[in-house]
């Protein structure tokens, strides 16, 4: 959705209301999705407890937790609870599950900002330069790199990565966390498939800008070629890429699943992910919240810069 | 200044362990986060590799590395009343680790804290069935009486972890115990330190701090150990076990089988069954899908359980006598065509897939209609634990089943008596089997849960057994450290010498 022109403060926050009220819907229609078919799917009873508990146990463990009630007295409680900022308890750790996904998206979201800032800045430069002699070896070069990248299975590159970085050069820890080096794998695992799939959005759409009449314009009046690319193609190229750049960075606010699992990291995904199998519903559905408002945040934050960008939106 | 970073990350990233000869630091890499320290839930195996008999200990103790049987721990010594009720005698001197001393008080309420409706302990579940009432007698010494009378009570009490008697009865975050070792640092999803104790009761370990850290995929475990971020990882594929050095295999607990669901026919009929054993090849798996070291399983309980029976031979891999035994059921009328489900778990154990579909095939060599169905874990629960679904077609859930308990009680009610939760058939004979091997003590207790492994094999054919598996472990040169069959839900850091 693209903001309204004009872009003056009150019709700024006109905007910023309409999405959120957007988004609102749809997280509750989320939230009212995943609370029921959760419960519908599956006994955390059964997965708490051992195969050998008692029936009289199960029952026990569903009366503290408050899962004998009707599914929709369940449901009146959270929501009740929610409105009062308690996410409630997880099962499974007897903490609160909002603290659980907290820490756990703190580890996610700084792995999603440096691995998307390396991966913009490096994904503009090789496409804009790909771009500018389209066809020639640099070209050629950086789309057999960037198809690889963005094809290439990443728990793969993950495991080779350990075995020659870790165990035969013994350069960088094999995973965990604990000191700038342990994030070098994860962030350069990561890096691999945006930087691939960006690149190439880059350099379509700066071959398209580039052919455009105000940069023969500017090549006809003696521009450096430094600053055609740069200055006058790039920024009209950005609308695409700022897309799909979200697009990602939205993917990696999700959670690593599989990077987090193989480098121990401790973040949203892989808890996430272990949550739903063990039906830890409290966590589950926080986690659900805090990456639905961090991609919402990032959303907007998106289509701002279409109109920072782009002065048609503006103006 | 770029430099001077570096070198500052090295310097905090360097995670060699210092080792002194004979004591130091170890680290530990573990599959499965614990996600709880409740000593409590210590009975599950991602709680109790950490504070099993490390942090909590028990009153008596089970010796899984000999034959010494059940040992006392807290309890020095113990016996049966004249009433039936078993009295025991206990350590003096004790400490937990918040300074306060150990009791029988500390007994009592640890008992009655797992029995408590306002929290899940998990190791209630060993005493279901039966009402037990602790009474102190005096400082050191306390009654449990139980009803019925329990002659494995002593052994149950392996499995009761010891708490202050001012714990509350919710769950804790910060388990207080008795044991050599304190919890010192709990950094969720990162690692959990364990330190000794200066005022522990016992001998003084060698490993003077245990740092447990975490990670789900096998290979990154072994390369932790291999460059040095590990000491141990008593579970590491048998894929990545190249090193004779450092890399062992060892007989785990868990019994790989496929429970059959009796009450559905064509599995109602003993002669489908027997069918169904005689077509599996298991042979063939052994150093194939299966690790080399694994045993072919005739019981749900491995060898070293009390009970295990040596003269019950494995069915023979024979496709001619299941495919006579399905035409002799089929002529009387039995529908041996109707299709026949496996519900196996997705990553239940390394291979499953593999493994499944061999069965699958093999069955359907002799003429059965097998589908495969794979599942996540809480929905293979639904199939393996009653109360089952009404209108199922007939199913066989594989499963994996692990006793290291070292008596087949924990395992055979609730396999195969008719109120057991994953029965799929109902006996009388067993019921009175388990009911009388359960009450029953020394060799009478043996040989009556050897008459019932007999008879749930060669008569009911209650269902496919394959293999009693093995583990990999990876352990550093530094360390002299075997696992067991317990060290899926025990690691005590004492039995770890350091070279």
């Amino acid at each position: 959705m693209i903001p309204p022109p004009g872009l003056s403060e009150g019709a700024m926050l006109k905007f910023v209301r309409k999405r959120a009220v957007a988004s609102l819907i749809s997280l509750v229609g989320l939230i009212v999705m995943v609370f029921f078919l959760s419960r519908l799917t599956g006994d955390p009873a059964a997965l708490f407890l051992p195969v050998e508990a008692s029936a009289e146990m199960k029952q026990q463990f569903r009366e503290l937790h408050g899962l004998n009630d009707p599914l929709l007295v369940q449901f009146a409680h959270y929501v009740g609870d929610v409105l009062t900022g308690d996410l409630g308890e997880s099962l499974r750790k007897a903490r609160p599950a909002l603290d659980v996904v907290l820490e756990a998206f703190t580890w996610t979201l700084w792995l999603a900002v440096i691995t998307m800032s390396l991966v913009t800045g490096a994904a503009i430069l090789v496409g804009s330069l790909a771009a500018f002699r389209a066809g020639g070896f640099f070209d050629r070069l950086s789309s057999i790199i960037s198809l690889i990248g963005a094809s290439v299975p990443d728990f793969w590159v993950a495991i080779v990565a350990i075995v020659v970085f870790s165990v035969n050069l013994a350069w960088l820890p094999t995973s965990g966390t604990g000191s700038l080096l342990h994030w070098i794998l994860p962030i350069a695992v990561l890096f691999i498939r945006p930087f691939g799939i960006i690149v190439q959005v880059v350099r379509g759409s700066m071959i398209g800008a580039l052919s455009s009449a105000y940069v023969k314009t500017a090549r006809a009046k003696g521009v450096k070629s430094r600053s055609i690319i740069f200055v006058h193609a790039l920024r009209n190229a950005m609308l695409p890429v700022i897309t799909v750049i979200g697009d990602q960075a939205a993917s990696l606010l999700n959670g690593a699943v599989i990077v987090e699992t193989i480098f121990g990291f401790p973040g949203v995904g892989k808890l996430m992910i272990d949550s739903i199998l063990q039906r830890d519903f409290n966590v589950v559905l926080a986690a659900i919240l805090v990456t639905a408002l961090a991609i919402f945040l990032m959303n907007l934050l998106i289509d701002l810069a279409y109109a920072l960008l782009d002065p048609r939106i503006r103006h | 200044m770029k430099k001077m970073l570096i070198l500052g990350a090295l310097m905090l990233g360097s995670t060699l362990s210092t080792a002194f000869a004979g004591s130091g630091p170890i680290k530990i890499v573990l599959p499965e986060e614990a996600d709880l320290l409740e000593p409590c839930m210590a009975t599950r195996s991602n709680i109790g590799r950490v504070i099993m008999e490390n942090v909590s200990e028990t009153m008596t103790e089970l010796d899984v590395r000999g034959d010494k049987g059940l040992m006392p721990r807290l309890a020095e010594k113990w016996e049966q009343n004249a009433d039936g009720s078993w009295r025991f005698h206990l350590r003096q001197g004790v400490k937990f680790s918040d300074g306060t001393g150990f009791d029988a008080k500390d007994v009592e309420h640890s008992f009655n804290r797992i029995m408590s409706d306002k929290n899940s302990c998990e190791s209630r579940r060993y005493f279901g069935g039966m009402t037990i009432t602790p009474t102190v007698v005096d400082d050191y010494t306390i009654d449990f009486k139980a009803d019925p009378v329990q002659p494995i009570l002593p052994l149950l009490m392996s499995l009761l972890t010891i708490v202050p008697e001012e714990t509350p009865m919710e769950f804790v975050r910060e388990p207080v115990g008795t044991g050599p070792y304190k919890l010192t640092e709990w950094t969720p999803g990162q690692q959990i330190v364990l330190t000794a104790r200066d005022d522990y009761w016992g001998e003084k370990p060698e490993v003077t701090e245990a740092t447990y850290l975490f990670r789900a995929d096998p290979s990154v475990r072994a390369a932790m150990v291999q460059t040095g971020e590990a000491d141990l990882s008593p579970s590491i594929s048998q894929l990545d076990a190249t090193n004779p050095a450092t890399d062992f295999s060892y007989l785990d607990s868990e019994t790989v089988y496929l429970r059959i669901d009796h009450n559905i026919e064509p599995l109602n009929d003993v002669r489908v069954r027997r069918a169904l054993n005689l077509a599996i090849d298991r042979q063939a798996f052994l150093g194939t899908l299966v690790p080399e070291g694994a045993l072919l399983a005739t019981a749900i309980v491995p060898p070293p359980t009390l009970g295990w029976n040596p003269d019950v031979k494995v069915f023979p891999f024979d496709p001619d006598g299941a495919k006579k035994l399905l035409e002799e059921a089929k002529a009387d009328g039995v529908k041996v065509d109707t299709p026949i489900t496996i519900i196996a778990r997705t990553a239940n154990f390394p291979n499953v897939t593999e493994i499944m579909e061999a069965i699958q095939a093999q069955l359907q060599d002799v003429g059965f209609k097998i589908d495969l169905k794979f599942v996540e874990v809480a929905e293979h629960e639904q199939y393996y634990s009653k109360p089952f679904k009404e209108g199922r077609g007939p199913i066989l859930v594989a499963a994996m089943h692990d006793n290291s308990k070292g008596d087949p009680s924990f395992s055979m009610f609730f396999k195969y008596d008719s109120e057991g939760t994953q029965s799929g058939f109902s006996d009388p004979k067993v019921d009175d089997l388990i009911k009388r091997a359960s009450a029953a003590v020394g060799d009478e207790r043996a040989k009556l849960w050897k008459e019932l492994i007999a008879y749930l094999h060669d008569d009911v054919v209650a269902d496919v057994l394959l293999f009693h598996m093995v583990g990999f472990s990876r352990v550093s040169e530094r360390l002299d450290f075997t696992p067991t069959m317990a060290t899926n839900g025990t690691l005590q850091l004492s039995e770890i010498k350091i070279k």
